[in-house]
């Protein structure tokens, strides 16, 4: 019971974090990965979400993203800590902060940056 | 090259180009600023399925093995090391440190005479199989599921299905692995070789394997077939298909009398284009079909042979890590029993009618393979040609009836568990299945006198107080 407090608790403080996120439409900027998470996301994230026969919302592909941004933070931050689907727990980085898991979820949830770049350019 | 192939390419292209260069701070990025955060501490860790769980005290990501090393030396604590998360039993769960191998990772040198890879104990299957593709090389096997990390693979005696192919363990040629102590012992066949027996399917309690060099051989395809026939057809081919083709597994549908069959053989026929995988999709129609039809079997049974009529047997080809795999998005508990071959088909006609007879609430098919023996003093294979049969239950369910239903039959035709997966065995019932139960457990006790690599769950694997 202590363990399930707990974990309500981390969800609960994600939630905050991810608090907004549903209403910014305009969330259309890169997000940087600095070196340990973008070896993080290679090792965990990048199996999955670069992968479209695993049914995970592709990186960067911002209309996947959309209507799960959409269902809101609380849901949102129970899917990242408890898994969802094929979505393990907290993705299974073992050494993610829940701030890293926000970095990553982010960073999949923006354009690329080639695909920034190009739109800039024209 | 296929479009999706394509979209993957250019999503790592940008990828690494983001992690090269740095870039933007974003709006996204202020949605979520000045927000509070838990500790790193503070997170549980669940394994895949959700079963497992713990609070670790310490989460450990050491870049090297210097730094690993060193860790060991420093660290009284309880100390578990995890993989990707894929096992179902309790070898994870501490509330000492737990440690990920995941920058201890890649593939470090290859071989090309005697096509052996040294490969860093970290590295996940999937990114193994492609980056020793692209160095022309193949293991002979992988299981159905490639997420897992080379070493958790291996420490569990995890394996795929070939009666002539061995585990995943059963590749290995040599390994490196720090203890304890902080001492680094190189370890194969002719240096240490009780080490190496042990160490081969050890649960990550000899110490921390850091590098595995494990024979491989050249890349190679595979034509894959899959076909629905009767299970009593099936059961009465299961000689004949295992002796006539590579690698030969079915699973059979509860509720149906119906099995899928599946068999690969090596060609060097062109590759044709991925198939959509409907896997998951037909996981999803059984469980509707279990929510509506289960509390009558007959009428269920009538809906699945009625939707599987007329479906025409499938064939693939592509290279072997593309076929051999497959993705897995549905989550679930698992339990697998390695039972002596020869008492496969009957313990599996067993365990349908327990399921059938009993109405026991379950929609995943039940799966049956088989492997070679190999001579590792821990493998659920040690010196018998086995055939293993895995039940698996939704993860949002209890599968504790289930599974305590079946268990019976499985140790009843002398089943040995499979080490990642669901089982009741205790240090009494496991000797008796082992003939080198003592050897290894002299190896364990002098490469890791304080019990440093043990939790709850090992201690009652092994019997140690």
């Amino acid at each position: 019971m202590r363990r399930a407090w707990k974990t309500a608790a981390v969800a609960a403080v994600m939630s905050l974090a991810l608090a907004g996120c549903g209403e910014k439409k305009e969330a259309a900027e890169p997000v940087k990965l600095d070196a340990r998470l973008a070896e993080i996301y290679s090792h965990t994230c990048q199996t999955c979400h670069e992968n479209a026969e695993t049914g995970a919302p592709p990186a960067h592909d911002l209309a996947a993203w959309k209507p799960r941004l959409a269902q809101g933070e609380s849901v949102l931050s129970d899917h990242i800590v408890n898994g969802f689907k094929g979505m393990p727990p907290l993705g299974q980085c073992i050494e993610c902060s829940a701030d890293d898991l926000l970095t990553l979820m982010k960073f999949m949830a923006a354009p690329a940056l080639e695909a920034a770049q190009e739109e800039k350019e024209h | 090259m296929n479009t999706s192939r394509r979209n993957l390419l250019k999503l790592a292209t940008a990828a690494s180009a983001l992690a090269a260069t740095g870039t933007i701070p974003t709006l996204v990025e202020s949605a979520f600023a000045d927000a509070p955060l838990p500790a790193r501490k503070a997170l549980p860790w669940r394994n895949w399925s959700g079963g497992q769980s713990c609070e670790p005290s310490v989460r450990a990501a050491p870049a090297n093995e210097a730094e690993l090393a060193e860790l060991l030396k420093k660290t009284s604590a309880p100390i578990r090391a995890v993989g990707a998360g894929h096992s179902f039993s309790g070898l994870v769960p501490t509330e000492g440190m737990l440690l990920t191998l995941d920058r201890i990772s890649g593939v470090v040198d290859h071989d090309p005479a005697t096509h052996q890879a040294t490969v860093r104990a970290g590295t996940r299957l999937a990114a193994m199989a492609e980056e020793l593709a692209r160095r022309g090389l193949a293991f002979a096997n992988l299981p159905d599921i490639n997420k897992q990390s080379l070493a958790g693979a291996i420490s569990t005696g995890t394996h795929g299905t070939g009666v002539g192919i061995g585990s995943l363990s059963s590749f290995v040629t040599g390994l490196r692995l720090v203890t304890a102590s902080g001492e680094s012992i190189d370890c194969d066949a002719g240096n240490r070789p009780e080490i190496f027996n042990a160490a081969r399917v050890s649960l990550g309690t000899l110490g921390i394997i850091t590098q595995i060099r494990v024979q491989a051989q050249p890349l190679y395809k595979l034509k894959r077939r899959t076909w629905i026939a009767p299970v009593d057809e099936m059961l009465e081919q299961v000689p004949e298909l295992e002796a006539k083709n590579r690698n030969f597994e079915f699973y059979y549908i509860p509720f149906s009398g119906m099995a899928l069959g599946i068999v690969n053989n090596e060609t060097d026929e062109p590759e044709t284009p991925t198939p959509v995988n409907e896997d998951d999709d037909g996981l999803r129609e059984l469980k509707m079909l279990e929510d509506w039809l289960g509390w009558t079997p007959s009428l269920r049974r009538w809906a699945i042979q009625k939707a599987l009529a007329g479906r025409a047997a499938e064939e693939r080809v592509d290279y072997s890590h593309k076929t051999l795999a497959t993705e897995r998005g549905v989550r679930f508990n698992e339990m697998e029993y390695h039972l002596p071959r020869d008492a496969g088909p009957a313990a599996l006609r067993e365990i349908i009618d327990t399921i059938e007879k009993n109405n026991i609430k379950v929609f995943f098919p039940i799966e049956f393979r088989t492997t070679a023996p190999d001579d590792i003093w821990l493998s659920p294979f040690y010196e018998r040609k086995s055939c293993s049969i895995a039940i698996h239950q939704f993860h949002e369910w209890d599968y504790h009836p289930y599974f305590a239903a079946i268990e019976p039959i499985h140790r009843k035709h002398g089943g040995r568990p499979h080490w990642g997966k669901l089982n009741t065995l205790a240090a009494a019932d496991l000797e008796t299945l082992y003939p080198k139960w003592k050897d290894f457990l002299e190896v364990r006790a002098t490469l890791d006198p304080e019990g440093k690599f043990l939790n709850p769950y090992l201690k009652k694997v092994f019997g140690v107080a």
